[in-house]
């Protein structure tokens, strides 16, 4: 009886040292083969379009005098939600340009709309998908789980090893990060149009395809905003993070100040940001309250 | 142009294991108690004629709208045919096409108007009517130019760019209507379409869609809650009840005749003054209730027996040619010419009379009492008197709903 407590030694009461299991090791031995395998098949068919985009969208924002930048936002504003707004991004913009990190702002804005235009892309389609299959969202929602809630700093080290430094390593991380609102709300706002439009729509002899893109697409637009509004401010969120790995733009000059424990630095690359999302914000929710799905809202 | 056979929806996780039961006879009740699933129609049958109004009444939850969703297949019926009969393609049995032949079916033979409108919030009036017409793939400018002719056509005309939540319910049916008439489909199929409007309004659509309905000439198949809806609108009248259709009939023979203890107790609150003909309560003239009592001029005078003030002068065709009241002589005039549509203005007359014809309803024989105190002339097809309508035939043709003569 007295020789069964060494047996079972220390591990009586605790359980975990009984069993090991090297999970970090299985990662690390998943992530070097997923590097090594994909790594040409990335360069080639991931990081060109990525890049692409992003050097296209930045050249049109940075050769553009920046008083046109300012009219085009001003404009882009004002259709969007008002002139109010279109007046608040305009004074706001300005503010950056005069703290003079105007380049600055306008790569950050390049890598923001890239990475959204890739999370809308790929997200909305994957979110019709969703709302028509209960299987596929069932398959998806873990998915979104894990990319909403996995630090991005994990798999920032993956991405450099699949992609090296630069821009294109921090897009691709960004686009991971801010997509899953869009995927669910684009879902969810589908799925919430009320059966009576459908039914209408059905009983006119509507195609399943007509019915979504005449119909569900249009009345789920609300949704898809606040979706894309997210996803939006998520992107931004990661514009810092993104520095570390040599993106470059106001999440540049936050962490470059923080190395060099230049305060001011820091703050004004923050407070560039701050301006800047609360731009993106209003005018993305504008959107949402004009688009035209919105009345479905007054009635019954 | 459209038949049901044997129609049937049974809801729960294996419909078709019930059809024994259903066979047996047993009742909606029964069914669920004993299995679990809900027997939402049960053997429905039926057929609308090209042109016709055919009313399906119930309350809430006896399947009637079900039953018009089976019809275009919003929801699938688990036996029973339902035959199209188009003039194109002969008969078609909706319920068993396929896909692609059942959405042609929908765009072009069958639309829907919907109890809560259904309009798309994000379309524009305009487009909305149109929406039918988008998916048949109709051209932009043809589409636009039937939009606005049939916009003009319920009245809404200059409506075209303003958004549905702009308009108030019972002109959003009237997109509504429009939506479902613009498609050109030959058969309409209205759930409770005037149910969600005020009382006024109500009376105010079903008018505009008998309008409609005259200049169209469409077949509707028109689900309602309401029988005195259906006694105006209605042809012929299915009344269901748990999922069964339990009588049909043209109004008339429903109200003077309910078939079921469920019928009677609905037409007991019904509104006979629309439905009831003269034919139905006047007294018949006949020597049963008329006295002759002597001859002039060539004519026969008679008296309604116990009512020696009146004399009718029949000459021998048939055809009353004079009356009298206390002695003196009384003008008669064609009913419809001294009350106009909207009442006319009571004078109770006693030196004028109305006659009508045998199936003008009583509505309008007491809209005529109210110009002349004297009994109403009921004229058969050739303009012989056929009967007359007093008081006693009034009182008891609205509250028996059937002839006062009929009873001894």
């Amino acid at each position: 009886m007295n020789d069964l407590i060494p047996m079972l030694g220390g591990s009586l009461g605790n359980p975990f040292e009984l069993i090991d299991m090297p999970i970090d090791d299985w990662v690390t031995q998943f992530v070097d083969w997923l590097v090594n395998t994909f790594r040409d098949f990335f360069r080639t068919w991931v990081s060109p379009p990525v890049k692409t985009v992003m050097e296209w969208v930045q050249w049109l924002l940075t050769s553009t005098p920046p008083l046109a930048v300012l009219a085009g936002l001003f404009v882009i504003a004002w259709r969007a939600a008002s002139w109010k707004v279109g007046v608040f991004a305009v004074v706001a913009f300005a503010f950056i340009g005069f703290m003079g990190v105007w380049e600055e702002l306008m790569t950050t804005l390049s890598l923001v709309i890239t990475s959204v235009l890739f999370c809308l892309i790929i997200g909305v389609p994957i979110g019709i998908l969703c709302s028509r299959k209960d299987m596929t969202y069932t398959l998806v929602r873990p998915i979104l789980d894990i990319m909403q809630t996995t630090p991005p700093f994990v798999y920032l080290v993956p991405a450099v090893m699949l992609f090296s430094i630069g821009n294109v390593p921090g897009l691709v991380a960004t686009i991971i990060f801010a997509m899953p609102p869009t995927i669910r709300l684009t879902n969810l706002g589908i799925r919430q149009v009320p059966g009576q439009y459908t039914e209408a729509a059905t009983a006119f002899g509507s195609t399943p395809r007509q019915i979504l893109w005449k119909v569900q697409v249009p009345l789920a637009m609300p949704t898809i905003m606040a979706g894309l509004n997210q996803t939006i401010m998520l992107a931004l969120s990661m514009v810092v993070i993104a520095a570390i790995i040599g993106a470059g733009g106001l999440g540049l000059l936050v962490f470059q100040g923080l190395n060099r424990l230049d305060i001011g630095q820091a703050f004004v690359g923050g407070l560039g940001i701050v301006l800047l999302a609360m731009v993106l914000d209003r005018i993305t929710q504008g959107l949402g309250e004009k688009a035209p799905g919105s009345r479905a809202s007054s009635d019954d | 142009m459209i038949r049901a056979e044997g129609v049937t929806k049974v809801f729960g996780p294996n419909p078709e294991s019930v059809k024994p039961l259903l066979d047996q006879g047993k009742s909606k009740d029964e069914i669920q108690a004993e299995t679990g699933h809900v027997v939402g129609v049960n053997n429905a049958s039926f057929e609308v004629g090209a042109g016709e109004v055919f009313c399906i009444m119930g309350l809430s939850g006896s399947g009637k709208s079900t039953l018009i969703r089976c019809i275009n297949r919003l929801i699938e019926p688990t036996f029973g045919k339902i035959i199209l009969n188009d003039p194109e393609h002969g008969e078609m049995d909706i319920a068993t096409m396929d896909d692609p032949t059942l959405r042609r079916v929908r765009s072009q033979h069958l639309s829907m108007v919907f109890q809560h409108f259904a309009l798309f919030p994000h379309k524009t009036v305009l487009s909305n009517v149109v929406y039918g017409l988008e998916v048949q793939g109709r051209d932009k400018a043809e589409r636009e130019e039937l939009g606005k002719k049939y916009l003009e056509m319920v009245g809404l005309g200059g409506w075209e760019n303003h958004y549905p939540d702009e308009l108030s319910g019972g002109m959003q049916q009237r997109v509504g209507l429009a939506r479902a008439v613009a498609t050109e489909a030959n058969i309409l199929l209205m759930d409770e379409p005037f149910s969600a409007l005020d009382p006024l309004i109500k009376v105010q659509m079903q008018d505009e869609l008998m309008r409609i309905q005259q200049e169209l000439g469409r077949t509707i198949l028109f689900i309602t809650h309401d029988l005195d809806e259906a006694m105006r609108i209605g042809d012929h009248i299915a009344i269901m009840d748990a999922g069964r259709i339990v009588q049909v009939g043209n109004p008339e023979e429903i109200l003077v005749n309910p078939k079921t203890e469920y019928v009677a107790k609905f037409v007991e609150h019904a509104d006979p003054t629309g439905v009831i003909t003269a034919e139905t309560v006047a007294l018949p003239f006949s020597d049963r209730y008329f006295n002759r009592v002597g001859k002039e001029a060539g004519n026969q005078v008679w008296n309604r027996t116990g009512y020696s003030d009146i004399e009718f002068h029949v000459d021998t065709n048939g055809h009353l040619v004079k009356m009298r009241f206390e002695g003196n002589e009384v003008a008669l005039h064609e009913l419809e010419e001294k009350v106009t549509e909207t009442g006319g203005a009571p004078e109770r007359h006693t030196d004028a009379a109305v006659h009508c014809s045998s199936d003008t309803v009583l509505k309008r024989v007491l809209r005529g009492r109210a110009y002349s105190e004297l009994p109403v002339i009921v004229q058969d097809a050739e303009g012989r008197l056929q009967g007359v309508i007093d008081e006693p035939e009034l009182i008891h043709g609205i509250l028996e709903k059937q002839g006062y003569a009929q009873d001894d």
